[in-house]
């Protein structure tokens, strides 16, 4: 269950588009040539109309197992009651008491139903067993659940469950496994199979993750544990193809989380081009509806297929718009083979914007 | 998983001199010691007092003396892998050292001198086996690759569909998935003997079991959870009046006691360096001549090789056949002085001294409450090897092997150690190990149930 998407705690932190995106034109060429995706050059009459919005990006930097105090992330950054219990972990030094601590914690998790001891909510990797449960509550904060056969697993469960229970997907995916040294509960943190506490966090992140983006669908709101029958995805109107866009978007860009794909694309261009400023809009959504995507075999179960990009860094220097597109793509060659659909590209130097 | 573990960064390394200080035992006379050596006997002074085994090896091992999270270092994961002792490691420094080139193909006196410590320590590996020859040996790299190449040079060519390849449930991974693997693909059927009510491999089951349809007898001579061990004599006399063959997997029993091929008369033996004193990367496999002779190569390449067309190639003969590219020579030349080193000791007098310390453990541990061992009790016919598979009663094995590592530097197993089915058949998911060898003592033992009595009236305090 090494995802590699999860090696690299960078991955965590997406950069939500918070201000509606006001587009140029989306041409319906686009969806239909996968293999010759470039976005035509804004012609001069409209570059007056058209802004663009600069969000700072906060990238994390990847986290090596070796880096100790140094780089980790700083507690703020915690939900408040994983800073609470990292503080109080903190102020207990003796080790014994802090295995005390950690069994007090797992002695007072809620028991998990037995019927949700399921492969799916088994966290991989631990000789031990463990499951993890999530839901949403009606103001989509994410709740867990969590059990385990051994005591000392069910503790570092129950610090994560209640650490990260009752708040919304954002927070909880911004959480990078650095708290654990804060912790003093020495773990490996290198992301090998072993580490059940890396996977357990990360399972945590996941089921997040899917809660929102099947929330986003429109599948299920609250409880991820009722299996629907057929679940139809509930999809926008598909816009009408446009050539320009003036002015106002015609629709609120909705906030969606990155899946899987949105994090592998992110990744691979953070390592690749060392951006200034990276954003990545997973727009799928807004065409579900239409054939190319319904048939898209290699979208998988969230449907990531059209993305947004915008990329200023020194490595599109001296390079034609054609040439910077193509090294986006060459870069996200895998993911266009495997159901990736569209790319809309924004390439540019730091001197240009 | 591995569990919470709370690391103070604290790794004294004592000097081996002090080490007669922290054992409780009364040591009254002092050793001198002129030099490192493997042999012992000669180190001890003549009026000094009997001291075990386990003390006087215990210097040779550099590795034992030395403090973890602020305890000493009790090691008791010796079946998982064995320690080194100093003349193995001066063993495999020297090859690099002084004498590295490639082997038998040089002319210069490097590789000349390589290729005979290689073959020396082939010979070395055949007589602690008592093989007949030095060529029935092929170095490997590891047990798990010996099996493999059994199964896949033998088994593919002799298998047919609806033979039978009998095993055990109590079989290490690595002799059962490269059988699965091989009778998937001649569609050979695999038979497995359960455990009697002495929770050992049953071997009436087993006897009968065996029948014309019989092509193979894979089983373990020592069981690296049970502690049991099998008539492997017996079962190769069933097997061959079958025209069956018999392929031990000898790797909890070689390091231990004197295991000799002629009179087991097995077909195939497998063992490990790592597990009897020698290094990683190297095992072998012990066949008999007429066997290796017949099988096809397992990898191909250079040294296995006797001429090289475009189109086709001859083989060598075995061993080479088996020994496709450049071999781990400074391993095998270790592995050598590592049978050098148990040699001196004398096999026989190790196996005593580690059945002693196997009735002691076994006493010691079933004498802590809720505490369940795995395998036979130990009686005048039945001898265990020096390990105990258990469970304690209400506590995870994976928070007992912590919290000992922890809180007391006591290192044991914790898991299903490669025995999947074994620990499903059993009814549980994991168990903890704690194995010994012949550098542990009996005050090994006793720290170790003083650290277990203390964690599980930890774990305890808190239901």
């Amino acid at each position: 269950m090494a995802a590699s998407a999860m090696s690299s705690s960078s991955c965590f932190v997406s950069s939500l588009r918070l201000i509606p995106f006001k587009r140029t034109f989306f041409s319906s060429s686009i969806h239909h040539q996968p293999k010759n995706l470039i976005s035509r050059p804004i012609p001069s009459f409209l570059r007056t109309i058209v802004t663009f919005q600069k969000i700072p990006t906060v990238i994390v930097p990847p986290i090596s197992a070796s880096s100790s105090s140094v780089d980790l992330q700083p507690v703020e950054e915690l939900p408040p009651k994983l800073q609470e219990i990292v503080k109080l972990f903190q102020s207990v030094q003796e080790p014994k008491a802090k295995y005390e601590q950690l069994l007090f914690y797992g002695k007072n998790l809620k028991p998990l139903d037995p019927r949700f001891k399921t492969r799916e909510n088994k966290v991989e990797g631990c000789v031990s067993q463990v499951w993890v449960r999530a839901f949403f509550d009606e103001d989509r904060n994410v709740f867990y659940e969590a059990d385990s056969d051994s005591v000392l697993t069910k503790g570092l469960a129950a610090l994560l469950v209640q650490g990260l229970s009752g708040r919304p997907v954002t927070e909880i995916l911004r959480v990078t496994p650095d708290f654990a040294v804060l912790l003093g509960l020495q773990q490996s943190l290198t992301p090998s199979r072993n580490n059940g506490f890396l996977n357990m966090l990360r399972l945590m992140q996941k089921k997040a993750m899917s809660l929102e983006v099947r929330a986003e669908e429109g599948t299920t709101t609250t409880s991820e544990s009722t299996i629907d029958e057929a679940s139809i995805v509930n999809v926008e109107v598909d816009k009408p193809p446009s050539v320009v866009e003036v002015e106002e978007s015609e629709s609120v860009s909705k906030v969606v989380a990155l899946g899987n794909r949105g994090m592998r694309i992110r990744e691979k261009l953070e390592k690749e081009l060392s951006p200034v400023e990276l954003e990545v809009e997973d727009v799928s959504y807004q065409h579900a509806g239409h054939a190319a995507v319904r048939g898209s075999a290699g979208a998988g179960a969230d449907g990531e297929t059209h993305f947004n990009l915008r990329v200023v860094s020194d490595a599109f220097q001296g390079k034609s718009l054609v040439k910077r597109h193509r090294m986006v793509y060459d870069l996200l060659q895998e993911e266009l083979q495997s159901g990736l659909h569209a790319l809309s590209i924004v390439a540019k130097t730091p001197a240009e914007v | 998983m591995e569990g919470v573990a709370m690391k103070l960064p604290s790794f004294k390394s004592l000097a081996p001199t002090a080490i007669s200080v922290a054992s409780t035992f009364s040591i009254r006379r002092s050793f001198s010691f002129a030099r490192r050596s493997s042999s012992l006997s000669a180190t001890i002074t003549a009026d000094s007092e009997p001291v075990s085994l386990g003390h006087r090896a215990r210097k040779d091992f550099r590795i034992l003396h030395q403090e973890v999270n602020g305890s000493k270092l009790v090691y008791l994961d010796s079946a998982a892998t064995s320690q080194k002792p100093a003349a193995v490691l001066e063993a495999l420094q020297n090859y690099y050292e002084f004498y590295n080139s490639n082997v038998h193909r040089g002319i210069h006196y490097l590789s000349a001198k390589a290729t005979d410590e290689f073959e020396l320590a082939r010979k070395k590996v055949a007589r602690f086996i008592n093989a007949s020859d030095a060529r029935e040996i092929v170095f490997t790299r590891n047990a798990t690759e010996a099996i493999n190449l059994v199964a896949y040079s033998w088994g593919l060519s002799n298998l047919k569909p609806g033979d039978e390849v009998i095993l055990t449930v109590a079989e290490h991974h690595s002799c059962i998935v490269p059988w699965q693997i091989v009778s998937q693909k001649t569609g050979a059927v695999l038979k497995f003997v359960t455990l009697n009510e002495d929770e050992v491999p049953d071997i009436d089951m087993l006897r009968e079991m065996i029948s014309e349809k019989t092509k193979l007898v894979a089983v373990h001579h020592v069981s690296n959870v049970l502690a049991s061990s099998l008539p492997v004599e017996e079962i190769v006399v069933w097997a061959h009046d079958v025209g069956a063959k018999v392929l031990v997997d000898a790797c909890q029993s070689v390091p231990h006691m004197v295991v000799d091929v002629q009179k087991l008369n097995a077909d195939f033996l497998v063992a490990s360096s790592h597990k009897m004193c020698g290094p990683t990367g190297i095992g072998f496999l012990y066949g008999k001549s007429d066997l290796l002779l017949a099988m096809p190569p397992f990898l191909g390449g250079g040294e296995m090789i006797s001429d090289v067309f475009l189109d086709h190639s001859t083989y060598a003969e075995p061993p080479s056949r088996f020994e496709a590219g450049t071999p781990a020579i400074g391993e095998a030349i270790a592995l050598g002085a590592a049978c050098d080193y148990l040699s001196d000791i004398g096999m026989p007098k190790i196996h005593e001294y580690e059945v002693e310390l196997a009735n002691y453990l076994y006493e010691k541990l079933s004498s802590v409450p809720d505490v369940r061992i795995y395998g036979p009790r130990p009686s005048e016919s039945v001898r265990r090897a020096a390990l105990c598979s258990f469970n304690v009663e209400g506590l995870h094995p994976t928070d007992l092997a912590t919290f000992l590592d922890q809180q007391h530097g006591v290192a044991i197993r914790s898991g299903h150690h490669c025995a999947q089915p074994l620990h499903r058949y059993l009814g549980v998911n994991a168990s903890a190990r704690a194995s010994l060898y012949f550098y542990n003592t009996k005050e090994d033992v006793d720290s170790f149930i003083v650290a277990l009595a203390d964690t599980v009236s930890f774990f305890n305090s808190f239901k």
